[in-house]
């Protein structure tokens, strides 16, 4: 027991710690704005290994952090193999392929009011089918190996980010686009210049949330056949042979390619509109 | 009438479209069949062979249509072969976490606009979190749950549900809650508005279309988690559990009707969270 | 973990005076493998031995192993490869009772392929159920010495879903089924057993026990513990011999019980004449040298056995020898 109550200590320390941190000048660096969520994440691994040890929990229920990390050293390679079937061929092309759709669709939509009468309901219909339910016969059409994957994954992230792009090109102000019908701008010049940009919040908030959602999408559809490697695979197997510290390794290597994606789906966000209110802190 | 013949045309089109994949995708396998029986069919007696199997790789709309209807009115509500009872279960679930995801979702996104600490140590976890695939997690959580005593399989699945619903109202609402610009922030200053005014008068009101908008993605969301949440709790009960049902027996049919079932509730909860939406912005005065 | 578990195994003790709590975890959905425990509770077997029996259903993300281990269940159903794979994994499982004399699995090919003894798998794509399923199948590629890892000369295995699409649309070869299940929905699809070549793992002498009844060995250790299972394994017997003796009725009883509504009387029925056919001959004991059967089979893996060492003390007949004396 002595275990876990160190590691309520440590917690306690490191968030009074946390806190003095976030209201210093350090906060305002870029090393303070990682310092703080890495210490956060560390207590977490801390009082995790002292709830484990501390009460002697079963490693075939929750294996400690320690345990796990000693895994992925061992299991670099397979977990790569794992990484390179599901994430690199399953969810990234399924993600471009259902984002460049959903961004066409939202245009062609936008361009035509019927078609927006039309296609609007039935779209939001047809893509609120569960994913779940479509996994097995994606898997049934296009085979076992990554096709289906990604396949699985342009249906699951072309809702949000359609959703989110039909709202962002509503965005921009009567005024603005009374504006540049003023001016005598094209349809295409309006949209290029004005409603586009004034979309951007918008769409890259349905691109954040979809990011998340492809690599779930991906691991999901592995559940239903697969090869013998990807991560979805490896999930569903090893929690069938009690491995569940291979299980939480390839969790993982799961958490840190979806925060690598969201990252870098944030960093461009910053890039392109450095102009809203929302990015002054 | 202005209003459905949009949706008429396209639902025509896609109705047209399924028919025609349905006998090309289901042909292989008439083809394949007469091969084994050492026969061959014309196109022209392939086609009604594409349209009566019990397997089908695709099946074309009347099919799926009388399925749906069987399960739907063929028998008592509550009867375990109604796809209304089974629905039910689905919408309880759903409904849970949904609430729960709003609940969680809300309290987050306030604390971590106001505390700094907050922002800079739980806001990049919570994007973590929603990397995680819960399906992984599932068989966890209902263990945990049972270790703790609950041993019945709503729980497990409102945490599902909420686990993958809380976030997109999360994000939507830090979003929405900081779009005020710093020109209205100043205006309340200079009232002397304390910091609690601010937040009701101006950050919530400024949040709203935001955090409507996160609402039809986050039922949707919910309604997937309670779906995935089916699968590990014992394929007992609800939609989830139909469709994997449907998938394990090779009954297709029995799959897509609940998948369609799945879609009708699906609409109807994004249909109800619209109309809740548009209530309220008539409410706070939004021009519409 | 332990100290939490028998608290909460007291507690149940101490409200229960009456009726004492079993629960049961099943490997699969509620079907007729496992019609002996439902027409047990049905029959009202378990309740003459003073046993409330909750019967909990698997399924495909529900690893029977990691339920028992989390204090889920008291009891479970699962296949010996699973619980020796696990009980080497530090989780000491014990079999006191195999309902199951024989094993259902075999390997349906399309005979079109032109596989027609296990020779011919070479370079042939071979589904395969995971999730602890997979390691009789592992085992007999070990012996055949054939590669698993997609090489050349060697199988490319996929892991299959839970129905037989992936024969049916030719992605694989052959697949794994089960006699009692996945073969008849071949045949329900269309397919003619002519046009099929199946390989039983009890013909190919690689079977391993399958549907044993298996406790932790530490719970075992408490008398009373033992006890109620004598009790349960003598009412679970009862109603196998039942259910062999009944097929359809066992099978009604099952459809009863099935809380998915997608279970078909035609299908449970079929299922239920095939399961008689492996329940038949076995009074619940555990035949040791079946048992012996499954470990050499298992250790026979090559480079990467299932199971290491030969386990000790992974089954016992204490609990059939009491509950088969009366």
């Amino acid at each position: 027991m002595t275990a876990l109550w160190v590691a309520v200590a440590v917690w306690l320390g490191a968030w009074a710690l946390n806190v003095a941190l976030a209201g210093s000048a350090l906060a305002r660096r870029p090393f303070g704005r990682l310092l703080v969520p890495l210490i956060f994440g560390a207590t977490v691994l801390v009082l995790w290994e002292g709830l484990v040890r501390g009460l002697g929990v079963a490693p075939v229920i929750l294996p400690a952090p320690s345990v796990i990390a000693a895994k992925i050293a061992v299991e670099l390679p397979t977990l790569w193999a794992d990484f390179a079937q599901t994430i690199l061929k399953g969810a990234i092309p399924g993600f471009l392929i259902g984002a460049g759709a959903a961004f066409v669709v939202a245009v062609a939509i936008d361009r035509s009011p019927f078609l927006q009468r039309g296609l609007l309901p039935v779209g939001n219909f047809v893509a609120a089918l569960p994913i779940v339910g479509l996994a097995p016969i994606l898997v049934m059409w296009f085979g076992f190996d990554w096709q289906s994957k990604a396949a699985v994954v342009v249906v699951m992230v072309f809702f949000p980010i359609l959703v989110n792009m039909v709202a962002g090109l509503q965005a921009s102000e009567r005024m603005q686009r009374d504006l540049m019908a003023t001016w005598g701008a094209s349809y295409w010049q309006s949209l290029w210049k004005l409603r586009l940009p004034a979309a951007m919040p918008f769409i890259f908030n349905g691109l954040k949330i979809a990011s998340t959602l492809a690599l779930i999408g991906a691991i999901v559809a592995e559940f239903f056949g697969s090869p013998i490697y990807g991560m979805g695979f490896r999930i569903s197997t090893e929690v069938g042979r009690l491995g569940l510290d291979m299980v939480w390794a390839t969790i993982a290597v799961a958490a840190l390619a979806g925060s690598a994606l969201y990252g870098l789906i944030t960093l461009i966000e910053r890039w392109v509109t450095f102009w809203h209110p929302s990015q002054r802190h | 009438m202005s209003r459905a013949l949009p949706i008429l045309t396209v639902l025509a089109g896609i109705v047209v479209i399924w028919y025609a994949a349905a006998v090309w995708m289901n042909s292989t396998w008439v083809y394949d069949q007469a091969e084994r029986a050492g026969t061959t069919v014309s196109f022209a007696e392939m086609v009604p062979q594409t349209m009566t199997q019990d397997r089908p790789l695709l099946p074309p709309p009347h099919q799926v249509g009388a399925e749906l209807w069987k399960g739907l009115f063929g028998q008592a509500v509550t009867s375990k072969r109604s796809l209304v009872y089974h629905g039910y279960v689905t919408f309880k679930g759903t409904m849970m976490g949904f609430a729960l995801g709003i609940i969680v979702g809300v309290a987050l996104a306030m604390s971590i606009v106001r505390f700094r600490v907050m922002d800079m140590s739980v806001m990049p976890w919570a994007i973590i979190s929603q990397t995680i695939p819960i399906v992984a997690l599932a068989p966890m959580i209902i263990v945990v749950s049972s270790q703790l005593g609950l041993t019945g399989r709503d729980v497990p699945k409102a945490i599902i549900a909420a686990y993958l619903s809380f976030f997109p109202v999360l994000v939507s609402m830090v979003k929405g809650l900081r779009s005020p610009d710093q020109m209205q922030l100043d205006l309340l200053r200079t009232y002397g508005a304390s910091e609690a005014a601010t937040f009701l008068k101006l950050r919530l009101p400024a949040s709203m279309p935001y955090f409507f908008a996160s609402l039809k993605v986050a039922i949707a969301a919910s309604l997937v988690g309670t779906i995935v949440g089916e699968l590990p709790t014992g394929a007992i009960e609800g939609l989830g559990a139909r469709m994997l049902i449907g998938s394990q027996f090779g009954e297709p049919l029995i799959m897509w009707a609940a998948l369609f079932a799945a879609a009708i509730l699906a609409g109807l909860l994004i249909v109800t969270v619209g109309l809740l939406e548009g209530m309220a912005r008539r409410r706070m005065g939004v021009p519409a | 973990m332990k100290r939490l578990m028998t608290a909460a195994f007291v507690a149940a003790l101490g409200t229960g005076a009456q009726a004492e709590d079993v629960t049961l975890q099943l490997k699969w959905v509620t079907q007729a493998q496992f019609a002996g425990y439902y027409v047990a509770q049905a029959k009202g077997f378990y309740e003459e031995e003073g046993l409330n029996v909750t019967i909990l259903p698997g399924g495909p993300d529900i690893a029977p192993t990691q339920v028992i281990a989390g204090g889920g269940a008291d009891v479970m159903v699962d296949w010996m490869p699973a619980a020796l794979a696990a009980r080497e994994k530090g989780l000491p499982l014990v079999n006191i009772a195999q309902p199951f004399a024989s094993s259902g699995m075999m390997l349906t090919c399309l005979a079109e392929t032109g596989i027609k003894t296990p020779a011919d798998f070479a370079d042939k794509t071979l589904g395969v159920w995971f999730f602890g399923n997979e390691y009789p199948f592992l085992s007999w590629m070990a012996t055949l010495g054939l590669a698993t890892d997609g090489s050349p000369g060697g199988v490319t295995v996929l892991k299959q879903g839970f129905n037989v699409d992936p024969l049916l649309q030719k992605q694989a070869a052959c697949i794994s089924t089960m006699t009692y299940n996945e073969y008849w929905q071949v045949i329900d699809a269309g397919i003619t057993p002519e046009q099929l070549v199946t390989f039983k793992y009890e013909d190919q002498g690689v079977a391993t026990l399958e549907d044993g009844l298996y406790v932790l060995e530490d719970r075992l250790a408490d008398p009373a513990f033992a006890e109620t299972m004598v009790k349960f394994v003598r009412a679970s017997m009862k109603g196998w011999k039942y259910a062999e003796a009944n097929s359809d009725e066992a099978a009604m009883i099952v459809l009863e019980n099935d809380q998915t509504g997608a279970q078909t009387e035609n299908h449970q029925k079929r299922m239920m004449g095939e399961i008689a056919k492996l329940t038949a001959g076995s009074n619940g004991a555990l035949d040791v040298a079946a048992a012996e059967r499954t470990v050499a089979t298992l250790l026979a893996g090559g480079s990467d056995p299932v199971i290491t060492k030969a386990p000790e003390g992974a089954w016992t007949s204490a609990i059939t020898d009491a509950a088969l004396a009366n």
